[in-house]
């Protein structure tokens, strides 16, 4: 027993203690400029949830439970000391317990919209298959991790497909999506068009493209719509300019539909040739005219975070390059079959569906400043209850708080997002935290005593 | 209508001192703005800071300077009143002049201008963070925004509406009520150049226009007492009353310390409670009119906390008989509260309405109450600190019973500070589960607070193991309070990240670092000089 003496005294001491308050404290300042520079995530896996910020907690554990071994047995003035230790531990516990079984998600939906499918913070990447072009089978799927598993092409993530591999060679935090679109030469490939709508308050110049698997291309500019098709559609009351290739290569057949879906005008329009469309003294211009085009997506890479960045992949397969931006899907075609490949959040279903039924936003008198957000939220067995900021919503288990909306570019709410939350060790930090607190009042408390009678000495 | 009173303005625009007070009566006149009903003298003050970067203008008051921007606007373009101090902005705007102040007419007419502008624009839409050189521009933009919105009557909101919760600004106006304002608007003009006759119509004409403004919706309209009360907190101003009372009860103290009649010590006492008494008359009146604790923003928690260091300092004296910890108190409150008053821009003390997420007070205000509680504990302790390293330099053996007694204070201070600094933090991560569905989130405000406890917790250790005596626990409790100092202002001011953004600022982050820096080197060399001499004494 005795040889073990020292590197007991070693872990129990107060040296150690020190240092271990001191080396979280270094590691928790490093963790909020990480933040500031990058964002919360980065700060999150790499400074609170990395190696050292566990080792230095194991640390603390460990030196908690020495130093109350080491003190005992127990007397009357340890009281304060062993509360505010277990209670750390406690604390520390029930941080674990939520970090392992606890969920934390966000779920979004517009008004009239059920949802039940909570969008986690976690990433996943899954890969389908189809031989029709239609019905997918998904063949694999897996939780990555890029920020703290890097990848590189020495040492790229492989998802193995068969005879075949995708090779994962570089991952960007934060990029740009850059896209262009460009000449084909595979007749497979579908259309392109460079257009410019102008009047006196308006001027925009715009790329519609049209998949070679989907019938129509079509980009919706508020007031009027641009379609791009294989053959003219039906219209669907609005003002629409829709542009049809035919066989001449160098001219599309146009028809212009009103609201009212009559027609405004018919015609054929070739490159660099403008027609008047008739509404409020608007101009379409055709700039450029791609019977074959494909559109050639790369991300750029930024050196910090901001709004309009997001995370990318850049993978091979079959000798091509691929870049795969976060939350999207990449279509493959080989000559026999297709592949998909996704890479974005992992979603959670939950047991029971929302439905929300009314969003609003309160504001502060005669401004545009929000007082108050409210989701009017119909839960299965509960009825209509409303969820707003402060009053969150417990059903089964789980939390929905409000935590913020989407708005369309006129600044109308369009879409509530609640936050969704599950954490079995609430109160288990609840009562760690009560401990500790009132385990140092008791501390305190007796070291008064003893300082004053050192004093009175 | 209004252009008729243009003639008659000049003689308004030639300006006279003597007409302080004419404005008086437009000062409790009730408007709506920035989310709230105020009276237009809090409105006037306001717009007056962020516009010429004072309350009041050439010895005038703010009340009449912004209502004669609506009067007689010409006289105002042509008056060089717009404060722009950012060199690098001057220069974007090829604007050569060193003066502090330019016309509108000269900013209006500027040919950068627009551009300058557009490029903040292009930055806010892609919501990125700015930098001291765009927050100028964005600072100008305001600043003529709200000239030219005085100028034209659309951000003058005196009258209720009936159909909308936004007021009708003087632009608005028509028929009874428009001929009602011009009466009133006339009734000032002459009121300024005319006699004791022409300020009583002048005060019926504002007496009338508020009746009838009040008889468009009596049920939206201000409640006068509350409006009267603003009033009175905005004319005078306790804060400044109060640090002046401290300051009269720190220098009757250090002449009790250098020897004084017994009397000094009652005197003091009570100077420094009558000091507390106007300083929390003064929070009380803000409480009232916000409606909420005050600890909203940097403005309210740099008013709150020397309050608290006061309160603290007081009690603590009662108990441990140290009068170094009443002189203390007081410094850090004169500190504190003369520091509101000198950087009104970043000490924003305007009564602003609450985000969405902060209303709900009851947790908010228990949690940042109790943390600001804390900082003010710390803060004693480091002005303690301060002091006895001071005592250590000049002679650590003729002041021991003083340093004693200051180590005593500083260890209960921070021992205070300790317990509610972890109770604050843990009542936040309260808060933060309640609201948001997460009891910790290494949010940035949170985990610095979490330093500073850690920071202290390694002292009080460190003490146990015999590393930190009464020198060191001085050093330290001035070291520590720049973890304080980067909780309570840096992450707002410097880091500007995480979620507590509703109380982002910007400005004085070299003089809160200058501040910091120099306290580590003041630690820095009295260590050193005690080391020396402590050598000095051993080889000897």
């Amino acid at each position: 027993m005795r040889t073990l003496k020292p590197p007991f005294n070693a872990l129990a001491s107060l040296r150690l203690a020190i240092f271990i308050i001191l080396s979280m404290a270094a590691l928790a300042a490093v963790g909020t400029i990480t933040e500031a520079r990058y964002n919360a995530e980065v700060a999150q896996k790499l400074v609170y949830q990395s190696v050292y910020m566990y080792t230095v907690m194991g640390l603390l554990i460990v030196n908690l439970i020495a130093v109350m071994i080491d003190r005992w047995p127990w007397q009357q003035h340890h009281v304060g000391f062993v509360i505010a230790h277990i209670g750390i531990i406690t604390l520390l516990f029930g941080a674990w317990l939520t970090q392992k079984y606890g969920v934390d998600g966000t779920l979004m939906f517009e008004q009239g919209q059920e949802r039940r499918s909570v969008v986690t913070h976690d990433r996943q990447l899954a890969v389908y298959s189809s031989l029709d072009g239609n019905s997918l089978r998904s063949i694999y799927e897996t939780d990555v991790d890029f920020l703290t598993h890097p990848v590189s092409p020495e040492k790229p993530f492989v998802v193995p497909l068969g005879s075949d591999e995708m090779k994962f060679i570089q991952f960007e935090n934060f990029a740009f999506r850059e896209s262009e679109i460009l000449e084909s030469s595979k007749t497979r490939d579908g259309p392109a068009i460079r257009f410019q709508l102008e009047n006196p308050n308006v001027n925009m110049t715009q790329w519609l493209r049209r998949d070679s698997h989907s019938r129509n291309g079509e980009i919706d500019l508020g007031p009027a719509i641009v379609v791009l098709a294989d053959s003219p559609p039906p219209p669907n009351g609005r003002n629409a300019v829709v542009l049809v290739p035919n066989s001449t290569q160098t001219a599309l057949d146009y028809v212009i539909y009103n609201k009212d879906n009559s027609v405004r005008k018919k015609g054929r329009v070739k490159q660099s040739e403008t027609v008047e469309t008739g509404w409020m003294g608007m101009k379409f211009r055709l700039l450029r005219y791609l019977p074959h085009s494909k559109e050639n997506v790369s991300y750029k890479v930024s050196p910090t975070a901001s709004p309009l960045s997001t995370s990318a992949l850049r993978f091979t397969f079959q000798n091509q390059e691929y870049w795969l931006g976060l939350d999207s899907a990449l279509r493959i075609y080989l000559a026999d079959r297709m592949f998909m490949v996704s890479y974005g959040h992992r979603q959670l279903e939950l047991e029971f569906p929302l439905r929300l039924k009314k969003f609003s936003v309160g504001m502060y008198e005669g401004t545009e400043r929000a007082a108050s957000y409210e989701s009017l939220v119909e839960v299965p067995n509960l009825g209509q209850v409303t969820i707003s900021m402060n009053e969150p919503l417990k059903f089964q288990g789980f939390t929905f708080y409000q935590s913020s909306f989407e708005k369309n570019e006129k600044g109308e709410p369009v879409a509530s997002i609640l936050s969704v939350n599950h954490d079995p060790g609430r109160w288990v930090k609840y009562v760690g935290s009560l401990m500790m607190v009132l385990g140092s009042v008791i501390l305190f408390y007796f070291r008064r005593v003893k300082w004053l009678s050192h004093l009175s000495k | 209508m209004i252009r008729l009173l243009l003639g008659l303005c000049l003689v308004l625009g030639a300006g006279s001192a003597s007409a302080a007070e004419t404005g008086k009566p437009l000062e409790t006149l009730p408007m709506q703005d920035g989310g709230r009903i105020k009276p237009f003298d809090t409105f006037a003050r306001e717009t007056l800071q962020l516009v010429y970067g004072k309350k009041s203008y050439e010895g005038k008051s703010a009340t009449e300077v912004v209502f004669t921007w609506l009067l007689i606007p010409d006289h105002w373009m042509t008056t060089p009143f717009i404060e722009v101090r950012h060199a690098g902005l001057k220069e974007a705007l090829k604007i050569t002049s060193d003066e502090r102040w330019l016309t509108p007419q000269s900013l209006f007419t500027n040919e950068r201008l627009p551009l300058v502008i557009q490029e903040l624009q292009s930055l806010r839409e892609r919501g990125e963070k700015l930098n001291p050189y765009q927050q100028a521009v964005q600072r100008l933009e305001s600043q003529l925004g709200l000239f030219q919105a005085v100028r034209n009557g659309t951000a003058l909101r005196f009258v209720p509406n009936p159909k909308s919760d936004r007021w009708l600004a003087v632009a608005e106006l028509e028929g009874d009520l428009k001929d009602s304002f011009v009466a009133m608007s006339k009734g000032f003009v002459e009121a300024v150049s005319g006699d004791q006759a022409a300020s009583e119509n002048f005060m019926t004409a504002v007496a009338t226009f508020i009746d009838k403004a009040r008889a468009q919706a009596p049920e939206k309209y201000a409640d006068m007492t509350r409006i009267g009360w603003e009033q009175h907190l905005n004319q005078f101003h306790p804060f400044k009353w109060a640090w002046i009372i401290y300051l009269s009860g720190l220098l009757v103290l250090l002449w009790m310390f250098s020897g004084g009649p017994r009397w000094t010590n009652s005197l003091s006492w009570g100077l420094l409670v009558g000091g507390l008494a106007l300083h929390g008359y003064g929070m009380g009146l803000r409480i009232y009119l916000a409606g909420r604790p005050p600890v909203s923003n940097m403005y309210e928690t740099v008013v709150w906390v020397p309050f608290c260091c006061v309160l603290l300092g007081l009690i603590l004296e009662r108990i441990q008989k140290t009068k170094l910890l009443l002189a203390c108190a007081s410094t850090v409150a004169i500190f504190c509260l003369i520091l509101t008053d000198l950087a009104p821009t970043v000490l924003d003390g305007s009564l602003q309405p609450l985000e969405p997420v902060l209303r709900s007070t009851f947790w908010l205000s228990t949690h940042v109450l109790i943390i600001t509680l804390s900082y003010a504990a710390f803060f004693l302790a480091f002005a303690v600190g301060d002091v006895l390293l001071f005592f250590y330099l000049k002679d650590e053996h003729k002041f021991s019973v003083q340093i004693q007694a200051g180590t005593l204070s500083i260890y209960r201070a921070i021992q205070v500070g300790i317990v509610l600094l972890a109770f604050g933090i843990i009542l936040g991560g309260i808060w933060a589960d309640y609201s948001w569905g997460r009891f910790w989130g290494w949010d940035p405000k949170e985990t610095w607070a979490l330093i500073s406890l850690l920071g202290y917790v390694a002292v009080l250790h460190g003490r146990l193991v015999g590393w930190v005596k009464n020198f060191q626990l001085a050093a330290a409790s001035v070291v520590g309070f720049s973890l304080v100092v980067m909780s309570w202002y840096g992450v707002n001011f410097a880091l500007g990240a995480g979620l507590h953004t509703y109380g982002f600022g910007a400005g004085g982050v070299e003089y809160v670092a200058g501040f910091v820096v120099l306290h580590l080197l003041w630690v820095a060399y009295v260590s050193t000089a005690r080391y020396g001499s402590s050598k000095k004494v051993t080889s000897r």
